[in-house]
């Protein structure tokens, strides 16, 4: 019961992550209906990004606190521009194409910024020195919670709640969710597309890079965290493709599985079992709902 | 397709549909063949590699071409079929116990590969399953599934554990054998390798003109309407993954002659981005697209690696501290691909074989070339 409590905890708190990641994802595609594959890679830019300034803050004598959040609000203006330039430069010009092109155009992303980042930071792992979350754990009604997994659950939950009420309360964000109901009143009615699918970019690009930021705390930054970041395919099919609420859940839902398996199956599977099981359960439940939880069906016409 | 030669017409669907339409077509393969046949005499060593690699692509993709540009399903796992073909062949050579006369007659190897076509083909049905059910993104998202199911998981974890060889297999020379000779040379992979991309293009392109062909296209243009024309949609998608796995692990059994040993490495989620990136430079539901794609990506690499080893081994003697441009050629190589996709599908989405057909025009329809634009 104790190791269900404890692997039921950092499942979530870990899935929170996988939630923010997926609520960039579901962002570009509501709002330009891109399919977007290079979310893996985002999340590793960011999260070199991030330890890049963190060490140079540090380097330069900042107390460890004060670097990270500075490092990690470094994170989010870089974030913002990659978004910006890379939609202007590849995405604009693929509106209208067919999908396999938009999502080959990603698929080319990921490959272009998996090399820049490995001939940039090379491909070693490397980790936040000197740790910024205490390593010793929190233990609350006898379940040992590591404060790194604590603090990311905090961090991931408010990014999320500022991005929720910026969708419904700013005038930006109202004009996102007009574009993603209905493009063509929406541009009848003056809002700009083009800025749009910029903003959409850049909130995803903001989105991964403090999840990658902080998966990179947990386990170190190396090419696994993009592995962690392609997880927001099977998170955002849970979750229905076009559903914020879709992709909060699912991310939460697709992280305590993903522990709960590597907890109990890997006894009987030895090896990634982990890694797997949120890519079998995707396989089954797309056989019995193809269109997620709260996903938009598609009727289609001859 | 492409137009005749001005003057050419034909009385019926057959001589329409033929392989050699025109002396001059059957003259160009010929010619062709002889070339091809000639090239390891020609050009030096490492080009044979380059020749066999180009090979092993196009049969690699030809999968890919046959389930995204005829039958319209979208597969980013490719690369799963290839490592099963691959497992199941060296597998088979390895630990079946082949009678003596089989063995000596060369015919273990050229069974194995039949087997590993068979066997890739059922575990990418397996996969296609979903396709009943689900298509575009999610058809994308099951295929994935397949590739980190099948490389990452199955194979390397347990697989690769059969026999206690710890990480890969490897072929001891004198496995791999056809018939009398015993594919122990470059050349000798290479004259292998067109036997097989020779067989495998002709089956799939008299697949693609027959009735087969014409259910996967009117699925691909779409499928509710040929649903309602009478296609039997699920039977004919299925059949498309067997036909894609069964390319996909003659490619994978063909690859292992070429490395002497098979490992989780070769059949990483990579390559099946890079067979799908390479049918998109070639062209979209185009056999010679695939060949033209192949040429490209394998040439470009090529003179990539090239350039940059030339390169920093020039500059390494005034810069030592430029070495790592070596280390890290891989990612150069990666970026390089990544680049060349997205400019093919911004700027020339139709693909090369779109291109060379423009060309091919020009020069058939010469001096008269106005007259084959609209008609």
């Amino acid at each position: 019961m104790e190791m269900f409590l404890q692997l039921f905890t950092t499942g979530v708190m870990l899935g929170s992550i996988y939630a923010l990641v997926a609520l960039g994802w579901v962002l570009i595609y509501k709002c330009s209906g891109v399919l977007n594959l290079a979310m893996g890679e985002l999340t590793l830019i960011g999260g070199y990004v991030c330890l890049s300034l963190y060490q140079s803050f540090v380097g330069h004598g900042l107390p460890v606190h004060y670097a990270f959040i500075l490092a990690l609000i470094g994170t989010i203006i870089t974030g913002l521009l990659l978004g910006l330039v890379t939609e202007r430069l590849f995405l604009r010009k693929m509106i209208g194409e067919p999908i396999l092109a938009v999502i080959m155009v990603t698929v080319g992303l990921s490959f272009f910024f998996k090399g820049m980042v490995f001939i940039v930071w090379d491909t070693d792992t490397q980790v936040f020195l000197p740790t910024v979350f205490p390593i010793d754990p929190i233990v609350v009604w006898g379940v040992a919670v590591g404060q790194v997994y604590l603090w990311s659950f905090v961090a991931a939950i408010s990014l999320m709640i500022i991005f929720v009420s910026f969708f419904k309360y700013t005038r930006w964000g109202l004009s996102m969710q007009a574009c993603a109901d209905d493009e063509m009143a929406a541009l009848s009615l003056g809002v700009s597309a083009k800025f749009v699918y910029a903003l959409a970019w850049g909130i995803a690009f903001m989105a991964a890079g403090v999840g990658g930021t902080l998966l990179g705390n947990i386990n170190g930054l190396n090419y696994s965290v993009s592995m962690l970041g392609l997880l927001v395919l099977p998170v955002v099919v849970f979750g229905g493709l076009n559903s914020i609420p879709g992709a909060i859940v699912g991310g939460i839902t697709i992280g305590l599985l993903q522990n709960l398996s590597g907890g109990y199956l890997d006894q009987y599977f030895p090896g990634g079992i982990k890694e797997v099981a949120p890519f079998v359960f995707m396989v089954i439940f797309l056989l019995f709902k193809p269109f997620g939880l709260w996903g938009w069906e598609r009727i289609e016409r001859v | 397709m492409s137009y005749l030669p001005s003057g050419i017409y034909h009385q019926s669907y057959e001589a329409e549909q033929t392989w050699w339409r025109t002396p001059f077509i059957k003259g160009k393969m010929i010619f062709m063949v002889v070339a091809l046949l000639a090239l390891p005499h020609v050009v030096g060593a490492q080009w044979v590699s380059v020749a066999y690699t180009i090979n092993y692509y196009i049969l690699a993709a030809l999968g890919v071409q046959l389930l995204i540009g005829y039958c319209g399903q979208i597969t980013l796992g490719h690369a799963a079929f290839v490592a099963v073909g691959a497992y199941c062949s060296a597998m088979m050579v390895l630990f079946v116990p082949w009678p003596k006369f089989l063995v000596d007659a060369g015919l273990a190897y050229p069974i194995s590969v039949i087997c590993a076509g068979i066997v890739a083909g059922l575990w990418s049905v397996l996969f296609g399953l979903p396709s009943a059910r689900v298509k575009g993104f999610y058809l994308i998202m099951t295929t994935m599934a397949a590739q980190w199911i099948t490389v990452p998981f199955v194979i390397t974890q347990y697989v690769s554990r059969i026999g206690g060889r710890g990480h890969y297999f490897s072929l001891p020379p004198g496995t791999i054998k056809v018939g009398p000779w015993e594919i122990d040379s470059d050349t000798k992979v290479y004259y292998l390798s067109l036997v097989l991309v020779a067989l495998c293009l002709l089956a799939m392109g008299n697949m693609v003109r027959s009735k087969v062909g014409r259910a996967w296209v009117a699925i691909r243009d779409n499928d509710i309407a040929a649903e309602a024309i009478g296609v039997n949609i699920i039977w004919y998608k299925l059949l498309a993954f067997f036909v894609a796995g069964f390319f996909a692990g003659i490619a994978g059994a063909f690859y292992i002659s070429a490395l002497s040993f098979v490992s989780p490495e070769h059949y990483e989620w990579f390559y099946s981005l890079l067979w799908v990136g390479i049918i998109l430079i070639g062209g979209v539901g185009s056999i010679q697209g695939l060949v033209f794609g192949s040429v490209f990506v394998v040439m470009v690499f090529k003179l990539l690696e090239m350039g940059v080893l030339g390169l920093s081994g020039s500059l390494m003697e005034t810069y030592p501290q430029l070495g790592w441009m070596t280390t890290k050629f891989i990612f150069f190589k990666e970026s390089a691909f990544g680049l060349s996709v997205i400019f093919f599908l911004i700027y020339e989405p139709n693909g090369l074989a779109y291109r060379y057909w423009q060309v091919k025009n020009y020069f058939n329809l010469w001096p008269f070339s106005y007259m084959g634009k609209g008609a």
